[in-house]
């Protein structure tokens, strides 16, 4: 009786057991693999990340990926002091932080930064002098630019945003930002700040719109993904995943995990352009 | 033997006092060292009087200070005398069940988490700021301020509730026997001779309302800015620590991290030494 | 005369009003915000806002990752809770017994000003120190070492000591002179009167501190928050993992929701540790009410 049991129980686990190789196809790499794997920075990346991370614990239980946000600074300052396995940042890492940290960088996505209102927000259009303005404070009322006769309260990121680098020099053109702005820390935190406020203002990773906000258009673009594809759209960025030195092991195929067939494909699911 | 384990024990008691009284010491040590560079020539003092600007190379955490002061400041404001209410509904004015149940109600309230309060305010007293205050993100001084009330309260009412109970019944049984209503014996009796409790109480609850970080991270929208009116968004130092935390460990932005630590810890410190002023008194 | 009792009686109903009027202010807010969060959050409740679609036997036992559920956050806060509380109960034993018992009334005085320090400090900073501490030691000592669980635990420790030591101190303090002398009258040495009269008598009081001091380090955000927890990391292979943990999933999702699904899991959340707090809460009570004394200490 109880030999019968285990033979079945055996039986269950190789039927298990090849199942599971059956349907990993691209995460086969990760066989008898084991660890963990620490990444931390860019907030733009963390939807993809997770899905990912889903994918490959799901199958292979002995490996841990944890993923914490931060902003693309400290993405690439953590992975430099060592603090992390992966850094990730939604803008390249300067010439100073390669050197400094012999960072290697790989792009697996293209990324937009787009401007957002709340959906009930009757404009939807601006030019970028007007969204200087805003910005800049000197415009504080929506009626102004043709809206309702309500204050804006402009939202923004930490220093530590690779979202804002790019926002600030592509959009604003280096222009000042309000100090009686309210801070946010992640895409995803900017995205429900603005849906919860109807008067509210903020950018982000054009990944992350979805329809509980509204973008905005910029000098008559949408930043929708063919724009950006096709260049019209300019505030765009890269999505990188930086290592210290070359990345080897577990790490090393999980960055290459992204560039495979299915993790293109995740990327694509998640709002931003493959590379591939 | 015998003689020899006692001692050993002693010693180990000792031990582990020293070594608890060591960590307070090592707390306040680590963030002088490491913020070091920000204070060599003097930098420490003008960096708590300047503004804050990055791209000026500006790291002055003066309107973090102002905005922890009107946060904190306001907040004690709303709590105080809702809490003295309070304390004498539980020990003088209410009678019975409904005294004890208030009382179990203020003890309850002592253990809900603060993530709790700043969770529920962001989807319930935010809006409805956002609303009353005619626009602006509801995110502001007033939110965090009124949050934070309710939750210094219930520490404030407890304190308050055990010095009013502790006025000699003797005392109490007097304005009794002359006649006294409730509200004579709370106004004439209980009141003055609690004092140094009341004191107390608000000294605790000052130190809590300037120590507290995830009413105002979640509440009062986190702009650097020195908050003018109620409906001005603020950062407090708290707030501060945490959203700058992930920034670089080089940086001088990094570190006026630990300058808000110092700031917070002198300020618990000088706390103590007031309570302690005022239990010797 | 007649203006005295004018004033009486305008005190009177003013004091009384203003009273009532604050006590049922301060019931609505806090029966608003309960009621508020059962509202939104109690159809969430179900095994699979927990476990999500894994077998709850499998990830109880750690067969298998959680995903879409609650079950990885609270490990990590029940995991975080028995580190920080058995490296806090010990010191603050400790601690507290030398302060109680063999001190003099100097050096009572002088540490007792460091505990009350330790106690006021506020929790963030005591979370920027675990944070330095772990980076000082990356550098100086291993680079294994980075903000983790361990070093979380022991940030939490740090914040519950001084509670531990208060209590054990002033159960000590105000046990009556002939339990004290008892024993040691007998012959007993101080350190056997200690450990099998004194400690026994004061347990509940001692135990009742314990208690809020492990709902104190349950609820504790910004200590965590600056060392080592993230939003998603599955159930923590090691002490010097990365982890979950609920008060800060309520604190990511409150902000970072993306959809609907997600932010009803964070009332979800929200209840489940409301719950948890208030059992706690409860456990403390009846212990210092002296209900499991027997219980717990009939030998």
């Amino acid at each position: 009786m109880k030999t019968k049991t285990v033979r079945n129980l055996i039986i269950l686990c190789l039927i298990l057991g090849l199942s599971t190789a059956g349907y990993a196809g691209n995460l086969d790499a990760f066989k008898s693999q084991k660890g963990s794997i620490k990444i931390a920075g860019g907030t733009a990346h963390i939807p993809v990340m997770k899905e990912a991370a889903k994918r490959i614990m799901k199958i292979y239980p002995d490996i841990q990926i944890s993923i914490a946000g931060g902003g693309s600074g400290v993405g690439i300052k953590q992975v430099g002091e060592g603090l992390t396995d992966i850094g990730n940042s939604g803008r390249k890492a300067t010439d100073e932080e390669v050197r400094k940290y012999g960072l290697k960088m790989f792009r697996w996505a293209v990324d937009g930064v787009g401007v957002i209102v709340h959906p009930e927000n009757p404009v939807k259009a601006l030019t970028k002098a007007q969204l200087r303005d805003i910005f800049s404070g000197k415009t504080d009322n929506w009626k102004l630019v043709s809206g309702a006769d309500k204050a804006i309260t402009v939202y923004t990121r930490d220093e530590a945003s690779g979202t804002r680098k790019v926002f600030w020099k592509k959009a604003l053109d280096k222009g000042d930002i309000t100090q009686k702005a309210n801070f946010v820390v992640s895409n995803g935190a900017m995205k429900s700040a603005v849906a919860n406020n109807p008067y509210a203002i903020g950018y982000v990773s054009a990944g992350h719109i979805d329809e509980s906000v509204s973008p905005v258009e910029l000098d008559d673009i949408a930043p929708s993904l063919d724009n950006v594809k096709n260049g019209k759209y300019t505030v765009a960025r890269g999505l990188y995943s930086n290592t210290k030195g070359d990345p080897a092991g577990l790490i090393k195929i999980f960055i290459d995990y992204l560039f495979t067939p299915e993790g293109q494909k995740i990327v694509q699911e998640k709002g931003f352009i493959p590379v591939k | 033997m015998k003689k020899g384990f006692e001692t050993a024990a002693e010693k180990m008691f000792l031990l582990s006092a020293l070594l608890s009284v060591l960590v307070t010491l090592l707390i306040l040590g680590f963030m002088v060292i490491l913020g070091l560079p920000l204070m060599k020539g003097g930098h420490f003092f003008s960096l708590l009087t300047q503004g804050w600007s990055p791209r000026h190379d500006l790291y002055g955490i003066y309107p973090m200070m102002m905005g922890t002061l009107a946060i904190a400041c306001l907040g004690v404001a709303f709590a105080f005398p809702l809490s003295l209410g309070c304390a004498s509904l539980v020990s003088v004015l209410a009678k019975g069940r409904f005294a004890w149940f208030l009382r179990k109600a203020v003890q309850m309230m002592t253990g809900i988490p603060t993530v709790i309060y700043g969770f529920v305010g962001i989807f319930l007293l935010v809006p409805l700021i956002r609303e009353l205050l005619m626009g602006g993100s509801g995110m502001c001084v007033l939110s965090a301020s009124v949050m934070l009330a309710i939750l210094i309260s219930p520490t404030m009412i407890l304190f308050f509730t055990d010095s009013f109970d502790r006025v000699p019944k003797s005392y109490t049984d007097a304005a009794d026997a002359l006649g006294g209503t409730g509200v004579q014996k709370l106004v004439y009796v209980i009141l003055p001779c609690s004092r140094k409790g009341i004191l107390t109480g608000l000294i605790l609850a000052v130190g809590r309302a300037f120590g507290d970080t995830l009413i105002a991270l979640m509440l009062a929208g986190n702009a650097i800015q020195i908050p003018g009116s109620f409906s001005d968004s603020a950062r407090t130092l708290t707030a501060h620590i945490a959203l700058v935390i992930a920034a670089d460990y080089e940086s001088l932005e990094f570190r006026s991290v630990f300058a808000c630590g110092i700031v917070l810890y002198l300020f618990t410190t000088l706390t103590v030494l007031l309570l302690r002023a005022s239990e010797n008194r | 005369m007649k203006a005295l009792s004018e004033m009486n009686r305008f005190m009177e109903i003013f004091v009384r009003s203003f009273s009532w009027i604050c006590g049922i202010v301060l019931l609505g807010s806090i029966s608003c915000i309960i009621g508020y969060l059962f509202y939104k959050g109690l159809g969430t409740i179900s095994l699979g806002l927990i476990f999500g679609d894994t077998n709850p036997t499998d990830a109880l036992l750690l067969r298998e990752q959680v995903f879409d559920g609650l079950f990885p956050a609270i490990f990590g806060t029940f995991s975080l809770v028995i580190l920080s509380v058995s490296f806090a109960i010990p010191a603050g034993l400790a601690s507290g017994i030398y302060l109680a018992e063999y001190a003099g009334r100097n050096v009572r005085g002088i540490f007792g000003i460091f505990f009350d320090i330790l106690a006021g400090i506020p929790s963030i900073v005591i979370g920027l120190f675990g944070f330095s501490v772990a980076v000082f030691l990356h550098r100086h000592l291993s680079d294994r070492i980075f903000p983790c669980l361990l070093i979380s635990g022991l940030s939490l420790g740090f914040l519950v000591l001084p509670y531990i030591i208060r209590t054990t101190q002033v159960s000590l303090e105000s046990l009556p002179l002939e339990t004290r002398v008892t024993a040691l009258a007998l012959g007993a040495t101080k350190f056997q009167n200690i450990l099998y009269v004194m400690l026994p008598k004061s347990l509940p009081d001692i135990l009742s501190g314990v208690i809020l001091a492990i709902g104190r380090c349950a609820e504790d955000t910004a200590v965590i928050m600056l060392t080592g927890v993230v939003a998603s990391a599955g159930v923590p292979k090691s002490l010097v993992s990365h982890y979950e943990a609920l008060p800060f999933y309520i604190y990511y999702i409150s902000s970072q929701y993306t959809d609907t699904q997600e932010l009803l899991s964070g009332y979800g959340a929200s209840i489940i540790l409301l719950i948890i707090c208030a059992f706690l809460f409860l456990i403390a009570f009846m212990v210092q009410k002296g209900l499991t004394y027997h219980a717990l200490y009939r030998a």
